[in-house]
């Protein structure tokens, strides 16, 4: 079991929060790993452990850890725990810019929808980065 | 390791001049919170006295860990515990008398527990039940049942009347509960965001039918809010899977079950210009109970 306390090392899991319950505990989890907060080999919480922690039902966190581990962030051992995968951390940060990829896409489309050139969706992007604290 | 159900309801009907409860159908499996909702009326403490053998079913069987609800009902009722709105106390006095009747015939009361919730739920031993507020009688059923480590708590409507924070409280015990793969929590509510933060499973009860049930989260993601064009008015008509919910003109609107009403099943019957968003789960509710 990890040592340090799991209440600050996950954002806590709210409704108003952007995604569903699953997704926030997946992107919190992510997040951890992505900025070292968990090493490689660390075990994780049991999903019991999680949702009494985050206040959300064990499926719900289940879910998430499945989905962890499909996109070989986690590993489950049998009888020992689920543990942070070896280049967990670099497989996180690639499935962000994957995310973040996406996200452009649609943004082009919507702009090119609203009749934005190239040129001024460039600007419009420089601007939204400035605008980033 | 082979555990039975918390709870296993089969082919359960119970008639009365006015209502019908089933035929119902209904697992919870050990380890889990489970959700029961539906409308004033549909069923739910029908079933909830069922279960603790007020009165016998007309037909089916209600087995709680593996056990006959009448056959073992002595056996079942030391292993489940009920909390409920219509529970008095007020015969006792003082709290501290409940506490020390129901202790007498609980072998598994834990008082170093009791005394932690006492603190968490804020209630003292000396205050008198008479003059307990709703919320503060619900907070002492609630400590009565949780204290001496019930294997499956049933509870009815167990946070109306109680504050943001006791609540908080009480959905940390829950969760605390399930912790322990064997015990489990039914709960019969209506406050569904509650629900689809910390119940596992839910099922939906609506004129003593069960009318939808899964895992909360797959539940409600797999119902989607959908509208459409079309000309032919009987096409959806009794499509499983769909309810409808307006209908003016050409346009629709319903709630369709992707499970078993896909997209493409309306597009076949003539749907045009389908646009689909989620639900929360009080949008199916209120779709699925109308």
């Amino acid at each position: 079991m990890p040592s340090k306390s799991i209440k600050l090392l996950f954002p806590p899991i709210s409704p108003a929060a952007d995604g569903t319950l699953y997704e926030q505990i997946v992107s919190g989890v992510k997040r951890a790993i992505g900025d070292g907060k968990m090493k490689p080999g660390e075990a994780l919480p049991s999903f019991r452990q999680l949702a009494e922690e985050m206040l959300v039902s064990v499926i719900t966190v289940k879910r998430a850890y499945d989905e962890l581990e499909r996109e070989g962030i986690i590993f489950r051992r049998q009888g020992l725990g689920t543990f942070v995968a070896e280049g967990g951390g670099d497989r996180s940060r690639e499935l962000k810019i994957e995310h973040a990829r996406t996200l452009l896409k649609t943004a082009a489309r919507e702009a090119a929808e609203a009749g934005l050139k190239p040129p001024d969706v460039r600007r419009l992007f420089l601007e939204t980065l400035n605008e980033q604290p | 390791m082979n555990t039975p159900p918390a709870l296993e309801v089969s082919a359960l009907e119970k008639h009365y001049p006015r209502f019908a409860l089933g035929p119902l159908d209904l697992i919870v499996p050990s380890g889990s919170i489970y959700g029961l909702i539906g409308p004033n009326g549909a069923g739910k403490t029908t079933l909830i006295d069922q279960i603790f053998g007020m009165g016998s079913p007309d037909a089916g069987t209600i087995r709680v860990c593996g056990l006959d609800h009448e056959h073992d009902e002595v056996a079942v009722k030391s292993c489940a515990a009920y909390v409920g709105p219509d529970l008095s106390f007020v015969a006792w006095g003082k709290i501290t008398n409940a506490i020390r009747f129901t202790r007498g015939f609980r072998p598994t009361w834990d008082d170093a527990y009791c005394a932690r919730l006492m603190r968490d739920f804020g209630i003292s031993a000396n205050d008198r039940i008479g003059t307990l507020s709703f919320g503060g009688r619900t907070k002492l059923a609630l400590l009565l049942a949780l204290a001496w480590h019930p294997q499956v708590l049933v509870l009815d409507e167990p946070t109306t009347g109680i504050d943001a924070h006791t609540k908080k409280a009480v959905f940390v015990e829950l969760l605390g509960i399930v912790r322990d793969e064997a015990r489990t929590v039914f709960i019969s509510s209506h406050q569904l965001s509650d629900l689809e933060r910390f119940a596992d499973h839910v099922g939906v009860l609506h004129k003593g039918r069960l009318v939808a049930e899964g895992a909360t989260g797959e539940l409600v993601e797999r119902h989607l809010q959908a509208e459409w064009e079309a000309e032919n008015a009987g096409a959806f008509a009794h499509v499983p899977g769909l309810t409808l919910q307006e209908h003016e003109g050409p346009r629709w609107r319903g709630v369709l079950d992707t499970m078993t009403c896909p997209l493409e099943s309306l597009q076949r019957r003539g749907a045009r210009d389908v646009r689909t968003q989620a639900l929360t789960l009080e949008e199916l509710f209120l779709a699925l109970t109308k």
